[in-house]
Parts: C-alpha cells; structure tokens; sequence
C-alpha cells in the first residue's frame, strides 16, 4: 500500500513537472507586449530563443538593467520584467514611447547590422 | 537591399528636405526680391485684409464663380488637396520615424482612416488624368511634363497604399516610397507644384489690387 502511494506520488510529480516544463518552454513566437491593447498593426514575429541564438545576443542587449548614473549593469538581466514596465506606458495616452524603444532595440540592431528585417510589413507581416 | 535601406531613408531624405525648404526659401526671397526693383507697387498695393478675402474665395468650393462653374472639379480638388497635406504628415508611420530619430512626436490619424485618404488621393490623380486626355481645351494646354508631375504625385502614395496593405515585393516597394516621396518633395519648389506656396501670394495679390485698388471683386 506505502509502495502505491509513494509510486502514484511520484508519477504525479514527474507528470506535472513535464506539464510545467512543457509550459515554460513554450516558444515565444511574436513580440506582445501588454501595454498594447488594441493592436494597430499586425504582432511582430519573434521566435525568441531561434532569433538570439542565429544573432547571437546576450540576453541584457534587451532584458538590461542600469545603474543608478544610466551605465548598463553587465551581468544582470530584467528578463522577468516587460519592456513596458519601464519604457513610458503609463495614463491613458497612447504609450509612442514605448513603440519608439521597441524600434530602437529591434530596428535600430537590424539596420546597423544590415541583417534583419527594417520595412514595416517585413515585421508586422500578416498571417499568410 | 540594407545598404539601399539605409542610403534612402538617410543622407536622401535629408537631400530631399534640405531641397524642399531650402527651394521654398530661395523662391520667396529671390520673388520678393525681384518685385521690389521690377513692380515695387505690389508692395504698395498689398492689403492684408484684402489678400485673405481673396484667398478664402478661392480655398474652399463654390465660394468663387470658377469653382461654381466646375462643380465637380471643385470637389475634387479641394478633397485631394486636403488629404494630400493631412495623411502624410498625421500618419503613424510617420510620425513613429520621426519620433525614433528626433524624439518628437504629435497626434495621428487611425490608420484606416489614413488608408481611405490615402485611396482618394489616388481617385482624384485619376480623375485629373481622365480630365487631361478627354477635355478638349486641357488636353491641349497638356504637354508631357504634366503627366510627368502627376505621376510624381500618386506616386508615393500608390507606393504607401501598396507597402500597408502589404502586397507582393512590399519591402522594395517600401523603399521605392521613401525614394518617390524624397522626389516630389526635392521638386515642388522648382515645378509648377510650388503653387503650394506661391499661391498665397498670387492670389493675395489679386485680391489686393481688385478689393483695394479697383474696388472690385476677384472670385
Ligand atoms: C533581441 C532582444 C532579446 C534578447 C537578446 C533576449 N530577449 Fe527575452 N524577450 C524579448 C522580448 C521582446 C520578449 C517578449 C516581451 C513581450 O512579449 O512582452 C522577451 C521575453 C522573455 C521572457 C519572458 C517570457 C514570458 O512569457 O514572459 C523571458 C523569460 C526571456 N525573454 C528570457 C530571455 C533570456 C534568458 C535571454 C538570453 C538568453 C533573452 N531573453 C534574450 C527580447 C529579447
Ligand atoms: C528594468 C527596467 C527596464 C526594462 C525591463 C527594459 N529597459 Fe530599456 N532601458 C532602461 C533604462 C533605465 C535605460 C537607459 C535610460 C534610458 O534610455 O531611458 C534603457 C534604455 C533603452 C534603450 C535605449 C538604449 C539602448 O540600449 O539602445 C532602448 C532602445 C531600450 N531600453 C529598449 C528596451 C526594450 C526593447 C526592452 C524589452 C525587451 C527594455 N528596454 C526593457 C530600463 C529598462
Ligand atoms: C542586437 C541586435 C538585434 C536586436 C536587438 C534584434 N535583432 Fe532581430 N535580427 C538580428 C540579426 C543579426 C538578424 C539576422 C540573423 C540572420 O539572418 O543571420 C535578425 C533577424 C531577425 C528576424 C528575421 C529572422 C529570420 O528568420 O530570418 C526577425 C523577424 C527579427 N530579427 C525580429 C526582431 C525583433 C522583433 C526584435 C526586437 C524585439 C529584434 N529582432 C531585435 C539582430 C537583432
Ligand atoms: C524590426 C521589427 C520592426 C519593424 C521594422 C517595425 N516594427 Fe513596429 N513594432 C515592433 C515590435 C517588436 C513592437 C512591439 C509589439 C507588441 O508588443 O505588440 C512594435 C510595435 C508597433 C506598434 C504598436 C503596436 C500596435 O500594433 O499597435 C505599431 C503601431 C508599430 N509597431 C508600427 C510600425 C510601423 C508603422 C513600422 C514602420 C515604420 C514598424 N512598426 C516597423 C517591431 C517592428
């Protein structure tokens, strides 16, 4: 009976562990920030780890984090925050800040590299 | 394409605004020059009051016996040149370059509303094209260059209304935007399109001698 238990204790914990890591490891695929409520433009396509592994970023090139005089913090990263949690979307104006660092970040890295994509539609592409 | 990318959306669009202001500039200061040594009475005749009375007769459609005698035309006109000036610069895309590039930003049309200014700008480029090869008396005033001219200015919007709606080849098409815009932009101060800016004073002027001089009426 103690040997059940503990075997159906143990099933249940791997099972749900497999379950949370499934779910963790969901791929981000698009850019979706949730300052954006109603989004103008089609989502941006965005396959996380594939993009930064191809590029091959350091995660703080956009989770960074700054000091106190605005110099980056090298080895930490703000990956558990969203860009918009400190890039301008606060009140009820429509957060042009924030469009403007995502731009900046993704555009701005893809037109000094002269790799990826630059044109509006090459990343607010519609579904096909 | 990157290189190209960049070249036009960069040192271009500089040449083109530099152009563009700069030719808006020369042109008043060399006119203003020029009419004080050939006909210095235009300063003498120039009435404020006068000159906007004028200029409002002929803005707006059926205010002047000319515009009433050309119902349609009229229309037309003063809907294409409303959304010639209101979509490009309330567009977002617009707006959103230049807040990336110099942290300026301002109010901006709903896309779809820009997207159906933008489609009346065409319509109205081909009812002036239709107007140029069917009306006898304008086709005859018609030479090449004026076909010219008008597709320099559907061109950048043919081209804006393509990369939004994301057709075929619109990452080309985007840049072939930029570049026609960068154009027409680099020409209106030295093509007949710079009534944008000298019509003010042309009409102004007539208003003036008609209202303050002969005291009569120009519209
Ligand atoms: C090119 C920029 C970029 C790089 C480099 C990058 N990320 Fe991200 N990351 C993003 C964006 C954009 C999002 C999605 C934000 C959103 O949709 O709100 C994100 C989301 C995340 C999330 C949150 C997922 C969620 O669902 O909330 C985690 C965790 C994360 N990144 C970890 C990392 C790690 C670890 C690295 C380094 C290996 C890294 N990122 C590198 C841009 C980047
Ligand atoms: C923990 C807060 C925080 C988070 C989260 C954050 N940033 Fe930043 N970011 C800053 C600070 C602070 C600066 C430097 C000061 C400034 O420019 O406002 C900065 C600077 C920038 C800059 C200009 C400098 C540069 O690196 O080119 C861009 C662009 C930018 N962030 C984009 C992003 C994007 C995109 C994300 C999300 C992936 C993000 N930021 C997430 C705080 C944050
Ligand atoms: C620091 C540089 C950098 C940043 C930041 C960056 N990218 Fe990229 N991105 C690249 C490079 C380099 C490539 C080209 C990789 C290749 O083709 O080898 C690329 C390619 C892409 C591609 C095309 C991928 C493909 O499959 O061809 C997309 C889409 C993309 N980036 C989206 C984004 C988005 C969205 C962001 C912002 C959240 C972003 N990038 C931020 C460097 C960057
Ligand atoms: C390199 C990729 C890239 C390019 C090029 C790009 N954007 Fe974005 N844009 C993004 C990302 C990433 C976001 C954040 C999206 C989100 O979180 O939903 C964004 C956000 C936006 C938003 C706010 C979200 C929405 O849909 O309402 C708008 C509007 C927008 N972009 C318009 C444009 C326009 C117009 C252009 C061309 C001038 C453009 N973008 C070019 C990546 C890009």
């Amino acid at each position: 009976m103690r040997k059940n238990i503990l075997f159906i204790g143990v099933l249940l914990g791997v099972l749900s562990l497999a379950a949370f890591s499934a779910y963790s490891q969901e791929d981000i695929e698009f850019v979706e920030d949730s300052a954006f409520t109603d989004n103008m433009r089609p989502l941006p396509a965005f396959k996380h780890d594939e993009h930064n592994e191809m590029a091959g970023l350091e995660c703080n090139e956009c989770h960074h984090v700054y000091d106190d005089d605005g110099n980056l913090v090298e080895d930490e990263s703000s990956e558990d925050q969203e860009c918009s949690e400190c890039h301008g979307a606060e009140g009820d104006e429509y957060p042009m800040e924030l469009v403007r660092r995502y731009h900046l970040n993704c555009r701005g890295c893809h037109l000094s590299e002269k790799a990826g994509p630059v044109a509006c539609g090459e990343c607010h592409a519609k579904a096909p | 394409m990157h290189a190209i990318y960049n070249f036009v959306s960069g040192p271009l669009a500089w040449v083109a605004f530099i152009l563009f202001f700069g030719g808006i500039l020369y042109q008043l200061i060399s006119r203003a020059i020029m009419a004080k040594k050939k006909d210095a009475f235009i300063y003498e005749y120039w009435s404020f009051y006068h000159a906007f009375r004028s200029i409002l007769h002929w803005i707006f459609p059926f205010a002047s016996t000319n515009s009433r005698n050309r119902p349609v035309l009229s229309v037309v006109t003063f809907i294409f040149h409303i959304c010639i000036f209101v979509a490009p610069i309330f567009l977002f895309a617009h707006i959103t370059l230049i807040n990336e590039a110099f942290n300026v930003s301002w109010w901006f049309l709903p896309d779809g509303v820009a997207d159906i200014m933008t489609l009346l700008v065409i319509g109205a480029c081909i009812f002036f094209l239709i107007r140029r090869l069917t009306q006898p008396d304008v086709k005859f005033l018609s030479n090449a260059w004026d076909y010219v001219l008008l597709a320099l200015v559907a061109a950048p919007f043919v081209t804006g209304y393509w990369a939004y709606h994301q057709w075929p080849g619109n990452q080309l098409v985007t840049i072939l935007h930029m570049l026609s815009a960068e154009i027409l932009l680099a020409i209106i101060p030295f093509t007949k399109l710079n009534h944008m800016f000298l019509f003010f004073f042309t009409r102004g002027y007539m208003g003036s001698e008609f209202g303050a001089v002969r005291f009569a009426r120009d519209w």
